[in-house]
């Protein structure tokens, strides 16, 4: 695989991630995903000067979060991801990869689209398979509103 | 059956203490008076200790009333609160919502202050006002601040309001045992949310709306000794909710907190609800805080805390922040089904929409689905506002569902 073609593909991989989350098809996000794969949520507080996990899964506990959502009260609202791949940086076996996000919400009545929330997705990317080994979310955005069930 | 438009505004078939009118969560001028009459004599937390751990340590806090506010670790490591406001023209003093400051120096005219009020610099001062104005006339204004009941910081905007612990009295003695190790926050956010702020306070102060909660039907209602959590009233319209042993691991993909909190029954849950709009939730491992900012009739701003011990490991600590976001976080199972709740009250409350009562009317012998907690608040609310919770214009409703 050259370059391009491994920087194509880990875009794709990227925005297939994105897809499969806006559509709620955890299943497809799942198969972008490495077994041992790890996600994130992280922002930082200027208010109380610290680093913050907003939350934190393996796979398992991604399946399982996956799994007891359509058990919870939820906003059925639908998110709406758009990221824009910046850097790939291949070391050896993986790729550092770091996009920009910015997440939008559109309401069900109506149809009025607001955005959400801006962050990055900090990936790590296994090269062989093209499968994320690990996705941090850094939120710059940390107000939410009444929140939300499924992760960015 | 359902109602024709006489019924619907016809008073509750309960005692006036069981029900409320509507128009208490959308008036703009009952809103007004509650910032005055509630939450200015009130004390209220503005942050934790934790978050001023060194001298020079700042914190910015809108106190509910709407009075911008710096918290302030001096050099004597004492905790003080002034007003964010310069004496000069009225400037902001400090921008960031914490940091150091040795000076606090308005940017404006650079005139600064000390980390006890003082007005330590007038630039230009002897030219431009001679032996009329000098530093001493110009020190910042000081509210009362106490450090105290799990270091948290509090302070209150009225110089003759009773005294902080007259104004909690003994509704903080159930958390007091398990708030002797020092704590810290680990979490911190805030949510604006399209509701009125005592709409967000009744959900804290109920239980009933566990409905509302998988996770809390599988590990708590379903469970044994659910029932016999019951409600305290105190004075000032506090109250408590006694503990029950959660059983996490019914919830698939939970299990049981290895990581306790100090001297608490495996699995506990205590819960003290402040008048106006503060909480405590201790809930087996984690201290969350909700603090209340009104921002009008169908808005509040929340700030949510999340505390560990001080003393925790990384492991402990991580468990604790892994605790705290499957129910509390901005993702969070509970926290976001709560929100959504007050949400869509706010959306059915607001003006024009034709609401009338809200029932606090569920009498179980003050247990967890009692709605005592409600009616306790509203009995204060009422005491301190001058105007009946169920009747707020004295239009003589009590009279009419006689």
């Amino acid at each position: 695989m050259s370059k391009s073609e491994q920087r194509q593909a880990i875009e794709e991989l990227v925005y297939r991630s994105c897809l499969a989350l806006d559509a709620r098809d955890y299943q497809a996000f799942l198969s972008l995903c490495e077994p041992d794969f790890r996600y994130t949520v992280t922002t930082h507080s200027p208010e109380i000067r610290r680093e913050m996990v907003w939350l934190d899964h393996d796979r398992k506990g991604m399946e399982t979060l996956f799994a007891n959502l359509p058990r919870h009260n939820s906003d059925h609202s639908p998110i709406t991801r758009h990221a824009t791949v910046y850097t790939v940086t291949a070391n050896g076996k993986a790729a550092e990869v770091i996009s920009a996000l910015q997440v939008f919400r559109t309401q069900l009545d109506g149809g009025a689209t607001e955005l959400f929330a801006v962050g990055r997705f900090h990936d790590t990317v296994r090269l062989d398979t093209v499968k994320l080994a690990k996705r941090v979310v850094r939120l710059e955005t940390r107000q939410l509103g009444y929140g939300h069930h499924i992760p960015f | 059956m359902s109602k024709n438009a006489a019924q619907w505004s016809a008073p509750p078939k309960f005692p006036a203490s069981h029900y409320v009118d509507s128009r208490i969560y959308t008036d703009q001028q009952i809103f007004d008076e509650e910032k005055e009459k509630l939450f200015r004599p009130a004390w209220v937390i503005a942050c934790h200790e934790s978050e001023l751990a060194a001298a020079y340590d700042y914190r910015l806090f809108t106190h509910p009333a709407g009075v911008p506010l710096i918290i302030v670790r001096g050099d004597d490591q004492k905790v003080r609160a002034f007003y964010n406001i310069c004496p000069h023209r009225g400037n902001t003093i400090l921008y960031d919502p914490a940091g150091n400051a040795k000076r606090m120096t308005c940017i404006f005219h650079q005139w600064a202050y000390d980390t006890r009020g003082n007005c330590v610099e007038i630039t230009r001062g002897e030219q431009g006002y001679q032996d009329r104005f000098c530093k001493e006339d110009a020190a910042l204004r000081e509210a009362r601040c106490e450090v105290a009941f799990g270091g948290f910081v509090w302070v209150n905007v009225t110089d003759d309001a009773p005294a902080l612990r007259e104004y909690v009295g003994g509704s903080l003695d159930i958390l007091e045992p398990y708030m002797e190790q020092p704590m810290e926050v680990f979490h911190f956010h805030k949510s604006l949310v399209r509701t009125n702020f005592k709409l967000w306070h009744d959900t804290n102060s109920e239980f009933y709306h566990d409905f509302l909660h998988y996770f809390n039907r599988i590990t708590g209602m379903m469970q044994p000794g659910y029932y016999e959590r019951k409600y305290t009233p105190f004075a000032n319209g506090h109250a408590t909710v006694g503990s029950m042993q959660i059983q996490y691991d019914k919830y698939e993909g939970s299990k049981e907190r290895a990581v306790g909190w100090p001297g608490m029954a495996r699995g506990g849950w205590y819960m003290v609800d402040l008048f106006p709009g503060m909480t405590y939730n201790l809930r087996t491992s984690v201290l969350r805080i909700d603090t209340s900012v009104p921002v009008g009739p169908n808005q509040v701003l929340i700030e949510f805390r999340g505390l560990g011990l001080k003393s925790d490991t990384a492991e402990e600590r991580a468990q604790r922040v892994f605790d705290h976001n499957m129910i509390w976080g901005p993702f969070g199972r509970n926290l976001h089904e709560d929100l959504l709740g007050v949400t869509g009250q706010g959306r059915a409350l607001r003006q024009g929409t034709d609401s009338r009562y809200l029932l606090h009317g569920r009498e179980e012998n003050s247990t967890i689905h009692d709605e005592v907690g409600m009616r306790h608040y509203y009995a204060e609310w009422s005491r301190r506002m001058g105007r009946p919770a169920y009747d707020p214009y004295r239009e003589g409703k009590e009279r009419a569902a006689a």
